[in-house]
């Protein structure tokens, strides 16, 4: 019936809102974090040496979370 | 008429999936835009009210301005970095 493939496309576009906001999620924490860490007193423009702590600190943030992961899987065998 | 009834179903009882989607998708929207103004709220106040005295001077507000600006820089930098992170 009509019902059952409406559930099952309902939850497709579902996964893909869910994805889609787990990865805002993702970003806001990062821009939360790294500003801390990068930014100092607001100017008209970022420094070329703000821009790039940004850009690292956003690479080494995810590749931290991976290993965390890794490391805790490596644990539970 | 309620909003989730469509054309090509008979009562007004059964929304279709994509109307399902769309008021989530607004749902999130404004979920997402309170917290956005929460987080820059805290971020700016911190960088640029440094001693709070008994009315905002002209420095402090065009810090705030300018740590909207940049805040939102930044988070073009990171979304750029994340997407571009994206595991093959």
């Amino acid at each position: 019936m009509d019902s059952s493939r409406d559930t099952a496309e309902l939850q497709k576009l579902l996964e893909q809102e869910k994805s889609r906001a787990m990865l805002n999620e993702l970003v806001n924490k990062l821009t939360s974090v790294c500003w801390d860490k990068c930014v100092g007193t607001p100017g008209s423009k970022f420094s070329s040496s703000e821009t790039a702590c940004l850009s690292n600190c956003a690479q080494r943030y995810l590749e931290t979370s991976a290993l965390i992961v890794r490391r805790f899987t490596s644990m539970q065998q | 008429m309620d909003v989730f009834s469509s054309p090509s179903s008979g009562s007004s009882s059964k929304p279709s999936p994509e109307a399902v989607v769309q008021q989530v998708q607004k749902h999130l929207a404004q979920a997402y835009v309170q917290e956005l103004l929460q987080t820059v709220g805290e971020k700016c106040f911190t960088k640029c009210i440094t001693k709070p005295s008994t009315s905002m001077s002209g420095s402090e507000s065009s810090c705030v301005s300018r740590c909207v600006d940049r805040y939102m820089e930044a988070m073009g930098i990171i979304s750029r970095t994340v997407i571009n992170s994206v595991p093959r």
